[in-house]
């Protein structure tokens, strides 16, 4: 049973570690590994669209982990405080957005965005003031971000939900009774029992949007996304560059989960 | 309570609104719209024009390729995740001590949160010409080809999805009551009628949640067969990419996501139904 389980810890991890262990090749041919260099890193941190398409994914990254938590946040807050169908409605909402395969969220938003925009377009230009150059609506930074955020801001909810549940009600009870406002109730007695699951929720979300592949290909327009940039590499060819920005991908992921996994491990411990 | 309900009511939809936004904009209306265009004609350059004709879903068959790799490769991937999932599950559940639990159990979520794209592409050096078939022809088995075919997606996809099967039925094994497996060898229960009459039914939830979610991924996937099925091996979601990305017939890819969607729908029914009665702690297993 043991050596079963080491086994498929094998299986999990020697395929990462592979990964990294030829980004550090100091030959020229992916396969082959001929001593080790950090030589791969330095030509992928010094290619331009590297940098780019880096900088994209963590802006990306960034505003979704943002709205996410605070979107997820809110919703979650006010969930508590409801029942019956609206709920019921919430509930299933939520639970779509997180099962629904990324393909297909991808999909639906690249075709009903590119609809909006076909026809918010003409109205544009057309009402636009003489003279000066309506702004035209395509895809871009923000429909990934609006896409990504659908997801994500459903695993916050889940998250806080679950904190809110497991919390002291009392303390909320007793904070009223002794006349504080209830922003202060909040802000004093509630925000700080649901802290880690918003810090987890917002970690999450971050490695999630930073991660995607498939929603960003459909949506990103004529952005590319660190992901994205990669797959097409591969198309071109395995180079140990590419092993070298794959390994720096799991390495900023893996340390985001750390952050998160403690966040919610002082969840589990109160 | 001192507020007053009115303003509390208000403060709830104020709360709830830019959520209630994001569902209808980007979940509910993007829907209809492709509902709408899978009825919708193929534009001449591409994309769309209107109208209502049942074509698109006529043309099916044409993708039956897609569809057929499909059903019968994610049940053939969601049963063997299981199958290697199930072992280890029961082991971090009910064999190993109380203190490596909980990072024994973190150590198989991690991979799942890292990119699945990285992970698989370390699976095209692994399968390929120069990863294990050159190693067999050391030992002197040659002509072996491992990548491109449905085995190298299999792979791919357990080790893809291991993590989101293992943890539900984890979390179901772990909540299993440890007196009845006592009662039951004090009753001359064999440790294997033991775990054929209470393990496994008691852990039911957990398998079947593992296995919805698995399968409900698995039928959108694109990753894993682009990478592992080299173009011979291809999925429905290899296909909308194609017809989304590249030839443009978008109203026909509406109707093969459609088509997806409800193939999706009736999994996820069929899931309600059989756990309906034994209640599962769902929130946990989306984790």
């Amino acid at each position: 049973m043991r050596i079963y389980a080491i086994a498929v810890f094998l299986f999990l991890y020697v395929p990462i570690g592979i990964i990294v262990l030829f980004s550090f090749n100091a030959g020229r041919h992916a396969s082959e590994l001929r001593g080790l260099s950090i030589q791969w890193y330095g030509k992928a941190l010094s290619n331009p669209f590297v940098g780019d398409a880096f900088t994209t994914s963590l802006i990306i990254a960034f505003s979704v982990a943002i709205l996410s938590s605070l979107m997820g946040t809110t919703a979650a807050l006010a969930l508590q405080r409801l029942k019956g169908p609206v709920r019921v409605l919430f509930d299933g909402l939520i639970y779509i957005s997180v099962m629904i395969p990324g393909i297909v969220i991808g999909i639906a938003t690249l075709v009903a965005l590119v609809t909006v925009f076909d026809f918010l377009n003409p109205l544009l230009a057309a009402g636009w003031p003489e003279g000066g150059k309506p702004p035209k609506l395509h895809m871009g930074y923000l429909s990934v971000i609006a896409a990504h955020t659908l997801f994500t801001m459903s695993i916050v909810i889940i998250l806080v939900r679950a904190r809110i549940a497991g919390m002291d009600r009392a303390l909320i009870e007793a904070s009223m009774d002794l006349y504080a406002t209830p922003w202060r109730t909040f802000y004093q007695v509630t925000l700080p029992q649901i802290y880690p699951a918003i810090l987890a929720g917002f970690l999450l979300s971050f490695t999630f949007s930073f991660d995607d592949f498939i929603i960003s290909f459909f949506v990103a327009g004529a952005n590319t996304t660190l992901p994205i940039y990669i797959f097409s590499s591969i198309r071109r060819g395995i180079t140990p560059e590419v092993n070298a920005i794959g390994s720096m991908v799991l390495a900023v992921s893996l340390c985001l989960l750390m952050t998160a996994q403690f966040f919610l491990r002082d969840r589990a411990r109160r | 309570m001192k507020v007053s309900n009115k303003s509390n009511r208000w403060l709830t939809a104020a709360l709830l609104a830019p959520t209630s936004v994001w569902f209808v904009l980007m979940l509910i209306l993007p829907l209809i719209v492709i509902l709408v265009f899978s009825f919708g004609e193929r534009a001449a350059v591409g994309g769309y024009a209107g109208g209502f004709t049942l074509e698109q879903y006529a043309n099916l068959p044409s993708r039956l390729k897609a569809f057929q790799n499909t059903m019968t490769i994610a049940p053939a991937g969601t049963l063997l995740s299981l199958l290697v999932a199930y072992p280890l599950a029961y082991y971090l559940a009910l064999r190993v001590d109380r203190k490596y639990k909980l990072i024994l159990l973190v150590l198989v979520i991690v991979p799942f949160w890292t990119s699945l794209l990285v992970r698989t592409y370390a699976w095209i050096f692994i399968l390929g010409g120069r990863g294990i078939p050159s190693l067999l022809e050391l030992i002197g088995i040659e002509g072996v080809r491992l990548i491109n075919t449905p085995g190298a997606v299999l792979v791919g996809i357990v080790y893809g999805y291991l993590p989101l099967m293992v943890f539900p039925i984890f979390v179901s094994l772990e909540k299993l009551d440890k007196s009845l497996l006592e009662a039951s060898s004090d009753l001359g229960g064999s440790p294997l009628k033991t775990f054929m009459q209470i393990t496994i039914p008691l852990s039911m939830p957990g398998v079947a949640t593992g296995c919805m979610l698995v399968f409900i991924l698995l039928m959108g996937e694109f990753l894993i067969p682009a990478f592992l099925g080299g173009g011979k091996v291809f999925f429905i979601g290899n296909a909308l990419v194609d017809l989304f990305l590249q030839s443009r017939n978008w109203p026909f890819g509406a109707a093969v996501s459609v088509t997806l969607v409800v193939i999706m729908l009736i999994t996820v029914s069929l899931y309600m139904r059989m756990t309906l009665r034994s209640n599962t702690g769902r929130d946990e297993s989306l984790m």
